[in-house]
């Protein structure tokens, strides 16, 4: 059985911007643990012959099947911006430089 | 205590192509705000990017142009984080398999300043402070870029100004991005850290963002050393953070601390599939490659025998030299055209964007023309100067102002005879000349200069008046 420890469970969760209370960080390092176990069935069954079955995990794209590089039509500052109330066609977010 | 410097360069440069990295907006500088934007580089729920084949093909030239090697099994993946100039909240670009690796640049004194890797990645969207607001500009999000991160082999603010030089030439002349500092298409940042000399031990480094002017990209390195010089020889340690440099007070400011990869939480992009890029497609892009800057120079110097200033002046401006070389290939001599180019030419297109688009209303063949009538002697120096000057003015051929008029017809003997007249005319400068005041001949140039209405070969009247006057 594989388990995860505190410090590394602080370190994924701070990666993850979470915060945990220590219920709730019991409970997630419980479901953890199960997730790891898994993992390691999967990693440690004998497959037998592997080598025959193809990857599914996605297909490569060749370098000449790449877009090609002709400008298209951009979508109307009104359309782009049409979700917010645009100040002389910009975005505004809140003033992030101090 | 005595510190030795290390620094490194990730430098971004903006791709030239048309179109976007990951859509079909297009790249064009400036244009209203968002307007070359659309579902996919702002970030839309559902949309999927593609690749430019174009950008992928201009970041495989560079890394060739830098001797990197390619990565021909290449990927993407997801950099997080959460800015407003990304509307995605991450970017796209590459971590593990950058599309290649393992280059140089090679400094003037011989270093080697070696280049870890090139990436492609895309560029995020402008943010415009004003009054107390911050307005985004989605324009520029999404444009291609390649980042290339250097080894920290640099040790002086000044090898890294060359370096970024070098980088800059080269990148203009392979036509992968115009380079342009000033319109951000080309941004450093600078990684700083400082050892005890003799260590050779990595100190803890600064990193110094987004230097769009190689004097203030000088400035931040000399100052963001004298600061880490300060702060170690009181004892204190360097804290890793991500600095500014303020162009006004000279000085750098933490922007946030320690800051590492993991802390972007990169992933494999899952929307953009894996892009095989054959060999046969790598080596036809590196027989594409131009003749490089730095090669072209040593050729210049070495086989035409141009003066190694002279040599590095003209081939800073790729038109310039491609169309020197056209002149030389209608039969001008080198000594000659270089000599115009560099006197009148460079004078004429004066700022260093016209140098560098050389964009003339004079053909290199009507060029050609009139050097071959200097190399012949058909006309003097000065003649074929002011006649240059008329030509790139007007746009008018070499014929309208090289007349038969301007055309030298005095012959060697007639020329002699001339200068005979001249001595016999002014015997006391004569005197004055045999007795040593040498500026006496000046008045026998002005006779000369008179009876042949300025088209004599001074250095042809030269010659025969040494020989006249030393008998």
């Amino acid at each position: 059985m594989m388990g995860i420890s505190e410090k590394e469970f602080a370190m994924l969760a701070r990666l993850a911007r979470l915060e945990f209370d220590g219920e709730r960080k019991q409970e997630f390092m419980s479901e953890f643990e199960e997730i790891i176990n898994f993992a390691n069935a999967v990693n440690n069954a004998v497959a037998g012959d592997t080598e025959s079955i193809k990857d599914t995990g996605g297909d490569n794209v060749m370098f000449e099947e790449l877009r090609e590089d002709t400008v298209k039509e951009s979508l109307p500052n009104e359309k782009i911006t049409s979700g917010v109330t645009p100040v002389n066609g910009y975005f505004t977010v809140k003033r992030v430089v101090k | 205590m005595k510190y030795e410097m290390n620094c490194g360069l990730e430098t971004h440069v903006e791709l030239a192509t048309e179109t976007k990295i990951f859509c079909s907006c297009t790249t064009r500088f400036g244009g209203a705000p968002n307007t070359h934007c659309c579902p996919i580089c702002t970030g839309q729920p559902g949309v999927l990017p593609f690749l430019n084949k174009k950008a992928t093909e201009f970041a495989v030239r560079a890394g060739l142009a830098v001797g990197c090697k390619v990565n021909t099994v290449t990927h993407m993946d997801r950099k997080n984080y959460c800015y407003p100039d990304l509307p995605k909240a991450y970017q796209i670009s590459q971590l593990d398999k950058p599309l290649s690796y393992g280059g140089f640049i090679e400094l003037d004194s011989g270093k080697k300043i070696g280049i870890t890797r090139i990436h492609i990645e895309e560029d995020a969207g402008k943010l415009v402070h004003e009054r107390g607001n911050t307005f985004v500009d989605y324009n520029r999000g999404g444009v291609p870029l390649i980042e290339i991160v250097s080894e920290p082999d640099i040790s002086s603010a000044a090898e890294a100004r060359e370096y970024a030089e070098k980088l800059q030439l080269i990148m203009r002349y392979i036509g992968v991005s115009d380079c342009k500092m000033q319109e951000g298409s080309m941004r450093c940042d600078v990684n700083v850290s400082l050892c005890p000399a003799g260590s050779g031990k990595l100190g803890v480094r600064t990193e110094i963002k987004n230097m769009n002017s190689l004097s203030f990209m000088e400035k931040a390195i000399e100052y963001e050393c004298e600061r880490q010089a300060e702060i170690l020889d009181e004892g204190g340690v360097i804290e890793q953070a991500t600095l500014r440099f303020d162009e006004h007070t000279g000085e750098t400011y933490v922007m946030r601390t320690k800051e590492d990869a993991q802390d972007y939480r990169y992933f494999p992009e899952p929307d953009i599939l894996t892009v095989i890029i054959p060999e046969e497609t790598v080596e036809r892009i590196k027989s594409e490659l131009p003749e490089l800057p730095f090669d072209k120079m040593r050729r210049y110097t070495d086989e035409l025998g141009i003066n190694a200033k002279n040599a590095r002046l003209m081939c800073r401006y790729k038109n310039l030299c491609l169309w020197f070389e056209s002149a030389l290939s209608y039969g001008a001599s080198v000594k000659h055209s270089v000599n115009l180019i560099t006197g009148v030419i460079f004078s004429f297109l004066s700022t260093e964007e016209n140098k560098e688009k050389f964009d003339l209303n004079l053909t290199a063949a009507e060029f050609a023309k009139l050097v071959k009538y200097l190399d012949e002697g058909k006309i003097t120096v000065s003649v074929a100067q002011s006649a240059l000057l008329q030509m790139l003015q007007s746009g008018k051929c070499v014929n309208e102002f090289i007349t038969e008029d301007v055309l030298l017809g005095t012959s060697d003997g007639e020329l002699e005879k001339i200068c005979q007249d001249a001595i016999a005319a002014n015997p006391q400068a004569v005197a004055d000349y045999v007795g040593g005041k040498e500026k006496a001949i000046f008045a026998l140039y002005g006779f000369i200069k008179r009876a042949t209405q300025g088209k004599a070969d001074m250095n042809k009247v030269n010659n025969i008046l040494s020989e006249l006057l030393n008998k």
